[in-house]
């Protein structure tokens, strides 16, 4: 396996840690209504975001840099990340659009609260999928060349 | 057009080379031993300078070790 197809899979699964681990948390302190009146859960929530991009950064960072460890094939691969990267967002953004739009149609206005938690959520998306992007590139160029 | 390929003899090269690993090749062309893997099954067509290096490390011209068909 190529560093960086290993560090892709580094990468995700990390990601999928933390992105776990902030849903649980949301789900165990009560949601949107206790994010917005809580300080406490919103520290919490932001240093487990902000920690779980930080980690896939640094790994990110750390493999690109050390000599050796990426080649053209990789950087090519590396370079088609992206497709997937914007899929995922758009997709994601289309998913907060519909459902916000349906589950506050009667009220008429969306609490504040929600733009932050879409700016969280898309660059979650969006970490994630660059590594999901990095595998699926390995996938296809050990598959059709 | 669409159906020209790209071979290469890397695989016979190494083996000629007092069987020079993959590992050995990817170290002194610069690159990962997964490339040479792909380039030897045919997945993967180097970029030129990838290709002069291959060909430096074995010691021979380009077209000794790639040919376009």
């Amino acid at each position: 396996m190529a560093p960086l197809q290993k560090r892709a899979w580094y990468g995700l699964a990390i990601g999928l840690v933390f992105a776990i681990a902030l849903l649980l948390v949301f789900m165990v302190k009560g949601g949107i209504s206790t994010f917005t009146e809580d300080t406490g859960f919103r520290v919490i929530i932001s240093v487990l975001w902000v920690g779980g991009l930080a980690a896939n950064l640094i790994l990110v960072n750390l493999t690109l840099r050390k000599p050796g460890l990426v080649d053209e094939r990789d950087r090519l691969i590396m370079d088609r990340a992206p497709r997937v990267q914007w899929l995922a967002v758009i997709f994601s953004l289309v998913a907060w659009t519909i459902t916000l739009t349906e589950v506050y149609w009667e009220q008429g206005e969306i609490p504040v609260i929600f733009l932050y938690l879409i700016f969280m959520s898309i660059l979650i998306v969006g970490t994630l999928a660059q590594s999901l992007g990095i595998l699926i590139g390995y996938w296809r160029a050990n598959r059709y060349g | 057009m669409g159906n020209a390929r790209i071979n290469n003899r890397i695989r016979r090269l190494r083996f000629d080379h007092d069987e020079m690993t993959q590992e050995e090749l990817a170290s002194r062309v610069g690159c990962t031993r997964q490339t040479i893997i792909a380039l030897e099954q045919g997945k993967y067509v180097p970029s030129i300078e990838l290709a002069f290096r291959i060909a430096r490390a074995f010691g021979v011209t380009l077209e000794d070790v790639f040919q376009y068909e």
